[in-house]
């Protein structure tokens, strides 16, 4: 009960917050130097062809009037074209945000099985040789700029070892991918029992999947550590030590104190990385919906920066929304 | 060095907790350390409650902690032991140690509200205890918990396990606490300042709750408060420490009637109603505090008596009057 | 004076020694910035001129790292890039630093009560709000594109992203100061809002930020690292860690690991060395925190006291 009214209040100001994202990513993308006309037909292109372009694109209103018929077009699910593909922005973003989200899934998965079993074993013995390592990977690991990670770890995994296959987009040219039904790669050759494809796949995930999977291990180690840290000092703590309570258990409680932290952190890994993972995607020629942003950017296309903008906004808002359930069950003080 | 007996056993009785020359340090930044606690004896009779009052800052929390060696950090046990039934539990391994916080000693601590778990019941938390010490299983742990909220006189019981503890008052957690502290029927308790920051009434049904508790079971308990009036009318004996020494040693009346130590006389003097009294001893605390390394009393810098020879050197806990422990060279007369 | 500057220098051995990380941090720190002042000295080559005939060299004694595609020798390079990556990551640092701390102030010392600025305190709140749900790389990219790309707009970027931090801890500070008694006696006492947030606010809720300056200086290195291997940030040939690993990219694949991998470890290191100095300021600044320190400094000391003491200890009865 109490659960529903705390989601409808959140729902009320998603709203006009998607509003203001896309207001000002639409300004942002529009006040970049760059005619979109003149880029799309070329340096040969003649001024009347040029004018006339401009003219159904829609660039000669004033940025108002343009702003107003995108929002028209938004709500019947037109995002608009990519003057680059050539195609709807929603079926691009429908195809490479699969592919950024199957990416993003599985480095953070990995990040948080680091993170948190490195962060739980410093915990319960603070002068132990993991603790020594956790410590100074939480140091580490958010120092290493990610396309380099990744570049380093091509090189020894590609260059040197052979043990992958070359750095270039999800699948090798020569399998023939499953037909898409989820869009996630992995999910689709498993229901499509197409084994060749998968192993394919996933010696393509390997590299960038480790890439964010260490460097993102940093800063959930770190809050599981500080957290841990903070709470094992904490009065409760103390008392659970008075009270002869063995130091597992006192962890353990620690821990499902320290849950609602840990949980953020990753909530907002997750929001950061479909956007933060670009990098990753470029050297890993992903070809996901970040890298297709980031070209969008580049060259004055406006609708795919649009329409990834307010694709990862919803991601975000749902991640915590999701979070804010998680909240709810584990800590009793909320909503009461 | 230290006194040859510990101060003030009355006769006839075992100890139930003897603490002999404890000394703890803290470090300090620039590489000297700070004693908290000074060399300090103290011994504790079976089904006595011996108060121990002093300022804020005199090392009583300090000094709870360290019995059961958990000195908080960065502070350490520089000397001295602690005799809890035959075993010194300074030099007990961790894990036997563990076993016997909770169930054989255990501490009423203040604010009750920070230090229960947020995140469980009071109920659970209750049982948790009691199925850590006493080896119960969940359904007879139950009940053991929900009879100890019971004796500590929590009203509709059933309904209060399921509480958390952000839903309950400060009487009632300190309540809770109490029960928790009581469960195992610990042969000795401390209670830490366990009764501040309630009101008046609800401190004195808590008050009473515990001393009825404590005797039933023939528990010892040592009393740390900072208000004089309830350690006069809760406990038998009861020391004054100051900057980690006990200063005066005496039971509960003798203390308060005639007091010996010019510390006390002004302590008492600042909660008396009796303008005399308090003018002739209250006056601003300006002397610089002393951190223990000149050689004579700790008191010296703030007492009006003090001679040269107090400055000069420590005097040591001696027996006044029978059962009468002071810590001074010129003790006060008899009233 | 002198004593008391000797017993510091005491201190800060002392604290070396149980924390070797918090020395080898603000070694790191200066050492990069002395690279970035002293580069030209250092540095055999020219930064930015390429010899042709010398593509891809692997390190040796003439080029510690080894040169470029074009000629251009890593060593030089990863020496010079400082001068750009630290200047772009400190101004940016500092200018969200002190806009987003002022803003936030300001929000937090108004965001209760009535009245307009309280609404206009609001409205900067949600637009933080929006400005954060963005993807912060894209963001920053788009931000870049459109003031046109050069070192000035890599800074405003920096800033811009950044501010928000700054702001809420500051927001959130300030919420909790102003409560204090001292906020009240300062009002009472006919001092106007700006006086009492600035003279007496501010001061008491700066520690936070300060610890998260220098984190941010590190975070802020990575960024524009990452903008320029997109090609939004600094441009080639300008030595800068970011675009030096964007143009060894193409060699890393076919083996030639060097003019990609020595500046991306330099990156890393400096990087490491501000998030060590930014974690000994929060140890410093935290009480808690600092008690452990203290802990361990004593529990040192008396190690090397014990290792002193036990010939003469042996001779005892």
């Amino acid at each position: 009960m109490n659960l529903l009214l705390f989601i409808g209040r959140r729902l009320l100001f998603i709203a006009p917050q998607l509003l203001g994202i896309v207001l000002v990513s639409f300004m942002l993308v529009k006040s970049i130097p760059g005619d979109p006309a003149v880029l799309m037909l070329g340096p040969t292109a003649t001024p009347e062809a040029i004018a006339s372009l401009r003219n159904s694109l829609g660039l000669d209103y004033s940025l108002p009037v343009q702003f107003w018929i995108y929002l028209q077009h938004l709500a019947l699910g037109d995002l608009g074209t990519s003057w680059q593909t050539t195609r709807p922005v929603l079926e691009d973003l429908l195809q490479r945000f699969p592919a950024t989200l199957e990416l993003v899934t599985l480095g953070l998965l990995t990040a948080v099985v680091i993170g948190i079993s490195l962060g739980l074993a410093s915990a319960f013995n603070r002068h132990g040789v993991l603790a020594r390592i956790a410590d100074f990977y939480g140091l580490g690991a958010g120092s290493l700029p990610d396309f380099w990670l990744a570049l380093v770890l091509i090189f020894v995994f590609y260059t040197l070892l052979q043990w992958v296959p070359a750095p270039l987009g999800r699948i090798d040219i020569a399998v023939i991918p499953p037909n898409p039904i989820t869009g996630f790669l992995t999910v689709d050759c498993l229901l499509t029992g197409n084994w060749e494809a998968l192993r394919s796949a996933l010696g393509h995930l390997l590299l960038p999947v480790m890439t964010l999977g260490l460097i993102n291990a940093g800063p959930i180690l770190k809050m599981t550590q500080s957290t841990m840290e903070k709470i094992l000092q904490s009065d409760f703590s103390h008392y659970q030590v008075l009270c002869g309570i063995p130091h597992r258990m006192v962890v353990r409680h620690a821990l499902h104190n320290a849950l609602p932290s840990v949980v953020t952190i990753i909530s907002v890994l997750y929001g950061y990385l479909i956007g933060g993972a670009v990098l990753v995607e470029i050297v890993f020629s992903w070809g996901g919906a970040g890298q297709y942003a980031v070209q969008g950017v580049l060259n004055s296309d406006l609708y795919p920066v649009l329409g990834f903008v307010l694709f990862s906004a919803i991601f975000s808002l749902f991640v915590y929304l999701f979070v804010d359930i998680i909240y709810f069950t584990i800590d009793p003080r909320i909503g009461h | 060095m230290h006194a040859p007996v510990a101060p003030g056993l009355l006769p006839g009785r075992a100890a139930a907790l003897k603490i002999t020359g404890l000394r703890v340090e803290f470090p300090t930044i620039t590489g000297q350390s700070k004693v908290v606690v000074r060399d300090l004896d103290l011994a504790i009779g079976a089904g006595e409650i011996v108060g121990l009052v002093g300022e804020s800052g005199a090392g009583k929390t300090t000094l709870t902690r360290s019995i059961l060696n958990l000195t908080p950090t960065p502070g350490r046990i520089a000397a001295g032991s602690v005799c809890f039934g035959g075993l010194d539990l300074l030099r007990l391994p961790e894990r036997d140690l563990q076993r016997m916080r909770g169930r054989d000693l255990s501490v009423v601590v203040p604010n009750p509200r920070g230090e229960l778990n947020p995140l469980l019941t009071v109920g659970k938390q209750i049982v948790n205890i009691a199925r850590v010490h006493l080896n119960l299983d969940g359904k007879a742990a139950q009940v053991v918990a929900l009879d100890m909220l019971r004796a500590v006189q929590i009203p509709d019981p059933e309904r209060r396990m399921k509480a958390y503890p952000h839903e309950l008052s400060g009487g009632m957690a300190q309540r809770v606490v109490i029960a928790i502290a009581l469960v195992c029927s610990p042969r000795f308790i401390i209670s830490d300042d366990a009764t501040s920051g309630l009101d008046v009434t609800v401190q004195a049904q808590i008050l009473a709750l515990l001393r009825q508790l404590v005797r039933e079971r023939d528990s010892a308990m040592l009393f740390i408060t900072r208000d004089v009036g309830i350690a006069a009318h809760f406990c038998d004996r009861v020391a004054v420490i100051y900057q980690g020494e006990i200063m005066e040693l005496a039971p509960c009346e003798a203390l308060f009637l005639s007091p010996r130590h010019p510390y006390t006389a002004m302590l008492l003097a600042a909660f008396s109603h009796n303008p005399r009294l308090r003018r002739g001893w209250s006056g601003p605390d300006t002397a610089p505090r002393q951190d223990g390394t000149q050689p004579g009393c700790v008191y010296a810098g703030r007492c009006p008596r003090a001679q040269p020879l107090c400055v000069g050197s420590k005097p040591v806990l001696g027996e006044v009057t029978p059962g009468h422990w002071a810590r001074c060279y010129f003790p006060l007369e008899t009233a | 004076m002198v004593p008391q500057f000797s017993a510091l220098l005491r201190s800060v051995g002392h604290v070396a020694r149980v924390r070797p990380r918090f020395a080898i941090g603000y070694g790191i720190v200066v050492a990069t910035l002395l690279a970035a002042l002293l580069a030209p000295l250092v540095a055999p080559y020219s930064p930015i001129e390429a010899n042709p005939a010398q593509f891809l060299q692997s390190p040796d004694w003439h080029h510690l790292f080894g040169t470029d595609a074009v000629g251009m020798d890593v060593f030089s390079r990863t020496v010079y890039a400082p001068r750009i990556d630290l200047t772009i990551a400190i101004a940016g640092t500092l200018i969200s630093a002190v806009v987003g701390s002022v803003i936030g102030a300001l929000v937090g010392y108004y965001s209760s009560g009535r009245g307009v600025r309280v609404w206009l305190a609001y409205g900067v709140m949600r637009a933080a709000d929006v400005l954060q749900a963005f993807p912060v790389f894209v963001f920053a990219i788009a931000l870049v594109a459109s003031l046109g790309q050069s070192i000035q707009t890599v800074v405003l970027a920096i800033a811009f992203v950044n501010a928000p931090i700054y702001l809420r801890l500051m927001r959130s500070q300030v919420i909790s100061i102003r409560e204090m008694r001292y906020v009240e006696a300062s009002l009472v006492a006919g001092l106007s809002d700006m006086r009492t947030i600035f003279r007496h606010i501010v001061p008491n809720a700066i520690g936070p930020v300060l610890a998260q300056l220098s984190v941010n200086v590190g975070w802020a290195i990575l960024l524009t690292a990452g903008l320029s291997f997109v090609g939004a940030g600094v441009r080639a040939p300008a030595p800068e860690w970011g675009s030096m690993i964007a143009m060894g990219f193409q060699n890393v694949v076919t083996g030639q690991w060097w003019p990609s991998v020595f500046p991306g470890l330099a990156l890393a290191v400096s990087v490491f060395g501000f998030s060590l100095v930014g974690l000994s300021i929060e140890v410093f600044a935290d009480p808690v925190k600092r008690r452990g320190l203290l802990r361990d400094m004593e529990t040192a000391r008396k190690a090397n006291g014990a290792r002193a003491t036990r010939t003469v200890a042996g001779v005892g009865p």
